[in-house]
């Protein structure tokens, strides 16, 4: 927790592209993440150890929650969600390795991930019900409601990546501050309150992307389920 | 607080790589390690089922076998007491028949021993009576009696039956020279002449008469005539009491 480190800084330029110091911890965690993925599923066995207990727990609690909201479409939502997760989790927990800092408290890490979410959202929703499909359901219940559906959409991601960014940074501020101001061992009851915090947070980011995700699966089954039991009556 | 396009696109491509790697690394050997012990639990599970169908099966067919077993039990059962039964009834009518064959050969035999003990009974009375009668005729036997059983056989032999007649003169006819009379007491003349009278009578060719005693007859005579011997006195008439006894 540097206090030059609070705000993002470009270390080093690569083309045209700027690498800050948010990439570089990206970059860390993908490297660890991957590492220790490919180190536990090297060697499964059907009777299974602690570490591979714990990973089928990870996975299967990641399935069991998508399966609560959408239950068609557990598995095929699993790989975004559960990486969403578990990439909110290291990257919001970065943030109390001295020297270290929350890519989350970058706007323009969670803004990518809100987007991402916003794209995902459509890329699901075209995929389970059509292009057609889909789109119509921004005209139902009635074709005025469309300007405020897009107004919701683009809220509601900027909400997702503000939300993250605010809680995560004002965190690390808030930290920062009180060491400025008590010394070493006063921020400790904020670093438990941040690992809350980052818990809280990563949840609810990946509820809500689930949330989003599954209501544009299924945003036209229930109108076309209540067509079909018309059509039956 | 500003965006950074560079960092905003690089965390995108980041996030998809992560999401591959993960997806590749991390979900899919899980899911697939989860699947693959799934398919095991439920295999082992659709063979415990078809391992419980088989075992119902073969406990139905056990306890079905176990009630044929039971009737044929019962039927043989049945049957051995049936066939018991029968050699029982077999057995007993042959013991009964054993039995009876038994009972009337005992019978028999009773019969048979009383009937000897009753012979030897009266043989033995006979016997006694005999030798009574024999003490009794000694004790009175006298020269007195001896006259009246000469007068009772010169009675007799005046009405001797023709047929004992006409054998008594073949006899005489045959081989008599003499006629022997043997008397327990001396007889008198009178009764001598009365007995030649009657004889010569009675005979076709009267031999010589000779006279005899013999005290052994207690009383009475005994007169040979050849062959022909006429027992008149007690000794021979107590001896043929004794073997009529004998005899019978």
């Amino acid at each position: 927790m540097n206090s030059d480190g609070i705000f993002v800084d470009i270390l080093f330029q690569l083309g045209p592209l700027q690498i800050s110091n948010t990439i570089v911890t990206t970059w860390g965690i993908m490297a660890v993440t991957g590492l220790l993925s490919w180190l536990i599923t090297r060697a499964l066995q059907l009777q299974p150890g602690a570490i591979q207990t714990a990973a089928e727990g990870i996975v299967t609690a990641i399935e069991e929650a998508i399966h609560e909201a959408a239950p068609e479409h557990a598995r095929q939502l699993l790989p975004f969600i559960g990486t969403l997760w578990l990439f909110l989790i290291i990257a919001n927990l970065c943030g109390l390795i001295p020297g270290i800092h929350s890519p989350t408290r970058d706007i323009s890490a969670t803004s990518a991930l809100a987007i991402l979410v916003f794209l995902s959202v459509h890329w699901f929703g075209i995929r389970t019900q059509g292009v057609k499909a889909y789109l119509r359901h921004y005209l139902s219940p009635s074709p005025i409601l469309l300007p405020f559906h897009i107004i919701s959409e683009i809220t509601r991601t900027i909400a997702l990546a503000v939300r993250l960014f605010g809680n995560i940074m004002s965190l690390e501020m808030t930290a920062l501050l009180i060491l400025l101001v008590a010394g070493l061992l006063a921020p400790i009851p904020i670093l438990m309150l941040h690992i809350i915090e980052a818990l809280v947070q990563a949840y609810i980011f990946g509820m809500l992307a689930l949330i989003y995700v599954a209501g544009g699966i299924q945003s036209q089954q229930i109108t076309q389920q209540k067509q079909r039991e018309k059509n039956r009556e | 607080m500003e965006l950074n396009w560079s960092t905003f696109i690089l965390e995108i491509i980041n996030f998809l790589i992560l999401l591959w790697i993960l997806k590749h690394f991390f979900y899919k050997p899980i899911l697939n390690i989860i699947a693959r012990r799934q398919a095991g639990i439920e295999k082992n599970l659709a063979d415990a089922k078809s391992l419980h169908i088989t075992a119902e099966a073969l406990q139905s067919q056990y306890n079905n076998r176990l009630v044929i077993w039971e009737q044929e039990k019962q039927s043989a059962h049945l049957a051995l007491n049936e066939e018991v039964e029968v050699a029982r009834i077999q057995q007993m009518a042959a013991l009964q028949t054993s039995l009876e064959k038994e009972r009337e050969k005992r019978l028999i035999i009773e019969q048979h021993q009383q009937e000897t003990e009753r012979l030897q009974i009266e043989r033995s009375a006979l016997t006694q009576g005999a030798q009574f009668a024999t003490q009794l005729l000694s004790a009175t036997a006298s020269p007195e009696l001896e006259r009246d059983l000469c007068h009772l056989l010169l009675k007799e032999l005046e009405t001797l039956p023709p047929e004992q007649l006409s054998t008594l003169q073949a006899a005489s006819n045959k081989t008599v020279d003499k006629i022997k009379i043997t008397s327990a007491h001396p007889l008198d003349d009178s009764m001598r002449q009365a007995l030649e009278q009657s004889l010569s009578a009675l005979l076709i060719t009267p031999g010589s008469f000779h006279y005899t005693q013999d005290s052994a007859l207690l009383a009475g005579l005994r007169i040979n005539i050849g062959a022909w011997v006429l027992h008149t006195n007690l000794q021979d008439e107590l001896k043929g009491f004794v073997d009529i006894t004998h005899g019978a």
